[in-house]
C-alpha cells in the first residue's frame, strides 16, 4: 500500500530531532564564517545519496535490502549487512547515551542518568516491538500533536537575530572538510534515510513524494545553524554545546503564558528522537533476525535494548560520548556511501542480466 | 494469567507515571525575583529578594550569604531556609559598581552554563553599596518583591531612557568582536525608591564607564527600541517624541570607517517659553541631538567600547579576522556624519508662530 505521506512525515520528524541538538555546534565549530557552505555540501551529498538509494531500490520491486543482499549471496551480506547492523547498533547506543545526557544538561539536572536512559529505551523498545506500521502511525500522530509547536518555536526563534551577522557570505577556507567536528555533523545527515530500504514490502512509497520530504527538511539544516549565529555572532555561538537551545532560551514573549518555551520545544524533539530510536532498533532487529532466524522478534528487541542499556551505562561522561561519535565516523561513511551505491550497482546489474535473458 | 500479569504491570507503572523524581512542591520552594551579587576580596556576597505573600499582601524579604561561588552561597542559603531556593524565576540580576568594574565574565558565564537562571533575566549595575540598597528594599513598606522588576517592565515602569539588557546580551559582549552593551545604572532615590542615573558601559564583561540617561535614549533609539513618549526639554520649549526613523550608511575610506546616520524624528510641542517659532524649535532640537550623539560617540571611542554595535555595519568591508581588532584599531578612527531631521507633527492645542 502506498504510505508515502507517513514515510515523509517520519523522515521529517527524525531529522528535526537530529538537527537541533548537536548539528549546529558541529558546523559552527568546523567553520568560522559562511557556514552555509559546509551545510550545503552536506545537504547535496545527502540528496545525491538518497537519490541513488531510491533509484537502486526501485530496481527491486517490493524488496527490502536484506532480501536484496541475501539474493546476491553471502559475500554481500557480510560486506554490507553486517557493517550496517553494527552501525545501527552504534547509532542506538550513541543516541540513547547522548540524548539522555542532553536531557540531563538541559533540564533534568538532578535526575540520575540510568532513569532517563531507561525511560527512553523502554518506550522505544516497546514501540519497536509493534508492527512497522504502528511506528509510522505513531509518527503521524506525533506530528499532529507536536509539529505545530515546533514550527512555532522555530518561527519565533528569529526574535533576536541581527541579520548583519550573515556577512561575510563567502569564504574560501575549505579546511572544515578535514575537521572531526564537521565529520561528526554527518551524524545528522547519514543514518536517517537508511530506513527507506527496510520498510518494503510492508510500506511502499513513491519516490517523488519522498523527495518532497527531503526538500522540506533543507531549511531546518540552515535554520538550526544560522539562528544561533545570527543571534549571538560566531565568536559567542562557538562557546555553546547546544547553540540552538541557547538561542531559543533568549526568546522573550510577554503574551505567551509560558516563560520558558525551550522546555516544550525540547520535549517535542525528544519524542521525535524516541521515535527515531524505535525505528533504528526495529531495523537492527530485522538484521539480527536474518542471522538468527529462530529468535522471535519481540525477544530480539528486548535483548538488543538490554544490551544497549548495559553499554550505555558503561559510558561514564559526555566527553566519552563525544568520542563515540568520532569512533563511529569511518563506519558511518562506509555505510552511508556504500549501502546506496551497492544497491544501485546491484540493481543495474540485475536489470542488465534480465535484459540479456529476456 | 496474562491478564493478571498485565494488571500488575499497569499498577506498578503508576509509581513512575506520576513523573515525579525528587520533586519539591511549590509551597516548599522560594523563588527569588531579584539576585544581587557583590564581591568582597575573593568572596562573592549574594542577596536574594524574595516576594512573600503575607496577609493578603505581598511582602518581600531579603536574604544574603557569602561564599566562593554563587552556587555555593545559594546552596548554603537553601540549607538554612526551611524551603529550597529555586532560581528559575529570577528576573533581575544586579551587581555593584565595584564588581562590574572588576568584570562579570565568570559570573555571567556561570549563569549561562548552569541554566538555573533564565538567560532572559535583566542585568543592572547598582551605583551604591548593595547592603544599603537591599536594606532599603526590605525596610520599604511598599516594596513588593516585584518593584525592581516593574521598573523594567514595558507595561509598567519602563521609560525610553532605560536600557534593557539581558543576561545573554551581556554574555555575547564577552566574546563578541563588535557588540558591547549598556546596562542600567541605579541607586536608591531620595523620594522614589530607586533612581535611574544612566547606563553602565560594559565591554568584554568589564564595566568601562557610564553614560547619562539622555544618551541611553540615543542608545535605545539606535537599537530600534521605541523612544515614543520621551520628553525632550530645550531652552525655549519642551517636546514629546511621537515617532522616529533611522537609517545608516557605512563605508571604508582608506581604512578609516565612515558612518552616516540619518534620523528622522516626529515630535509634538508640549510647552514653549518666550514664544519661539517652529523653525527655531526644530533647529534647537537638531542641534541638541547632534551634540548629544557626538558626545556619545566621543565617549565610546575613548573607552573603545562599541555599545551601538557600529562594527556590525562594517562586516562587509572588514574581513572577520581583522574585525577582531575593530574596537582598538578601526573604531577610534571612526568618522560619523549626523543627519538629523525634525518634523513637528502637531503643535498641540495652540497655534505656533511660523517662520
Amino acid at each position: 500500500m502506498d504510505k508515502s505521506w507517513q514515510i515523509v512525515v517520519m523522515y521529517i520528524l527524525t531529522h528535526l530531532g537530529l538537527l537541533f541538538f548537536l548539528y549546529p555546534a558541529n558546523i559552527i565549530e568546523s567553520s568560522s564564517e559562511a557556514q552555509w557552505i559546509p551545510i550545503v555540501i552536506g545537504v547535496i551529498l545527502h540528496f545525491v545519496i538518497v537519490l541513488i538509494y531510491l533509484k537502486g531500490l526501485s530496481y527491486f520491486k517490493n524488496k527490502n535490502i536484506i532480501d536484496i543482499y541475501s539474493s546476491f549471496g553471502k559475500l554481500w551480506t557480510i560486506l554490507l549487512l553486517i557493517p550496517t547492523g553494527l552501525y545501527l547498533l552504534m547509532i542506538n547506543i550513541i543516541m540513547v547515551r547522548a540524548y539522555s545526557e542532553i536531557i540531563n544538561i538541559i533540564f533534568l539536572t538532578k535526575t540520575p542518568l540510568w532513569a532517563v536512559m531507561l525511560l527512553i529505551l523502554s518506550i522505544s523498545c516497546y514501540l519497536s516491538m509493534q508492527e512497522l506500521s504502528a511506528i509510522f502511525k505513531t509518527g503521524f500522530l506525533l506530528s499532529f500533536l507536536f509539529l505545530p509547536l515546533v514550527l512555532f518555536v522555530i518561527a519565533i526563534s528569529f526574535q533576536n537575530v541581527d541579520w548583519r551577522y550573515v556577512i561575510p557570505i563567502w569564504s574560501s577556507d575549505f579546511s572544515f572538510i578535514k575537521k572531526q567536528s564537521y565529520l561528526n555533523s554527518y551524524f545528522a545527515i547519514g543514518g536517517g534515510f537508511l530506513f527507506l530500504g527496510f520498510i518494503q514490502p510492508v510500506l511502499s512509497f513513491r519516490n517523488t513524494r519522498i523527495l518532497i520530504g527531503l526538500a522540506a527538511i533543507v531549511p531546518a539544516y540552515l535554520l538550526s545553524v544560522y539562528v544561533p549565529v545570527l543571534t549571538f555572532g560566531q565568536a559567542t555561538a562557538e562557546t555553546f554545546i547546544f547553540p540552538y537551545v541557547a538561542a531559543v532560551d533568549g526568546i522573550n514573549i510577554s503574551w505567551l503564558m509560558f516563560d520558558r518555551i525551550t522546555m516544550f520545544f525540547l520535549l517535542c524533539l525528544i519524542t521525535f528522537i524516541m521515535l527515531f530510536i524505535a525505528l533504528v532498533l526495529w531495523k537492527t532487529v530485522r538484521i539480527t533476525k536474518y542471522y538468527i532466524p529462530i529468535l522471535s522478534e519481540k525477544w530480539a528487541a528486548i535483548g538488543l535494548a538490554f544490551f544497549i542499556y548495559c553499554i550505555c551505562l558503561r559510558i561514564p561522561n559526555w566527553s566519552d560520548a563525544e568520542r563515540l561519535f568520532q569512533i563511529n565516523t569511518p563506519l558511518r561513511f562506509y555505510v552511508i556511501l556504500f549501502v546506496p551505491l551497492s544497491i544501485f550497482g546491484l540493481g543495474l546489474w540485475k536489470k542488465r542480466k534480465e535484459g540479456v535473458n529476456g | 494469567m496474562k491478564r493478571y500479569l498485565l494488571l500488575i504491570l499497569l499498577l506498578t507503572s503508576m509509581f513512575i507515571l506520576s513523573g515525579c523524581w525528587d520533586n519539591k512542591d511549590i509551597n516548599h520552594r522560594v523563588m527569588p525575583v531579584v539576585l544581587g551579587v557583590t564581591q568582597q576580596d575573593e568572596n562573592y556576597e549574594v542577596y536574594l529578594q524574595i516576594p512573600q505573600p503575607a496577609g493578603g499582601q505581598i511582602e518581600s524579604i531579603v536574604v544574603s550569604g557569602t561564599g566562593k561561588t554563587v552556587n555555593e552561597i545559594i546552596d548554603h542559603i537553601s540549607a538554612n531556609m526551611e524551603r529550597s531556593v529555586d532560581l528559575l524565576h529570577v528576573k533581575v540580576i544586579v551587581v555593584d559598581r565595584e564588581l562590574a568594574e572588576k568584570g562579570v565574565k565568570d559570573l555571567i558565564s556561570g549563569f549561562i552554563r548552569s541554566r538555573d537562571i533564565s538567560s532572559k533575566a535583566l542585568f543592572a549595575v547598582i551605583d551604591q553599596d548593595l547592603s544599603t540598597f537591599f536594606g532599603a528594599m526590605s525596610s520599604e513598606p511598599k516594596a513588593e518583591g516585584t518593584i525592581l522588576l516593574d521598573f523594567f517592565e514595558k507595561s509598567a515602569g519602563w521609560d525610553p531612557q532605560i536600557a534593557l539588557t539581558r543576561i545573554w546580551e551581556v554574555y555575547r559582549s564577552i566574546y563578541s568582536y563588535t557588540n558591547d552593551v549598556a546596562v542600567p545604572l541605579m541607586k536608591l532615590g531620595k523620594t522614589t525608591l530607586v533612581e535611574h542615573t544612566g547606563s553602565a558601559v560594559i565591554k568584554n564583561g568589564v564595566m568601562m564607564g557610564d553614560i547619562s540617561a539622555n544618551k541611553t535614549l540615543l542608545y535605545n533609539a539606535f537599537n530600534g527600541e521605541s523612544t515614543l513618549g520621551k520628553i525632550e526639554v530645550l531652552d525655549d520649549a519642551s517636546v514629546m517624541i511621537l515617532g522616529e526613523k533611522m537609517k545608516f550608511k557605512s563605508k571604508l575610506e582608506e581604512d578609516i570607517p565612515v558612518f552616516s546616520l540619518f534620523l528622522k524624528l516626529k515630535v509634538t510641542i508640549l510647552e514653549t517659553i518666550n514664544d519661539p517659532s517652529e523653525n527655531e524649535i526644530k533647529k534647537e532640537l537638531e542641534k541638541l541631538l547632534t551634540e548629544r550623539y557626538q558626545s556619545l560617540f566621543e565617549q565610546m571611542k575613548e573607552s573603545e567600547s562599541d555599545i551601538l554595535g557600529i562594527g556590525q555595519y562594517f562586516r562587509r568591508e572588514i574581513p572577520r579576522d581583522q574585525l577582531k581588532e575593530w574596537r582598538s584599531v578601526y573604531f577610534p578612527e571612526l568618522k560619523v556624519d549626523f543627519n538629523i531631521e525634525i518634523d513637528i507633527q502637531n503643535t498641540g492645542n495652540l497655534k505656533i508662530r511660523k517662520g
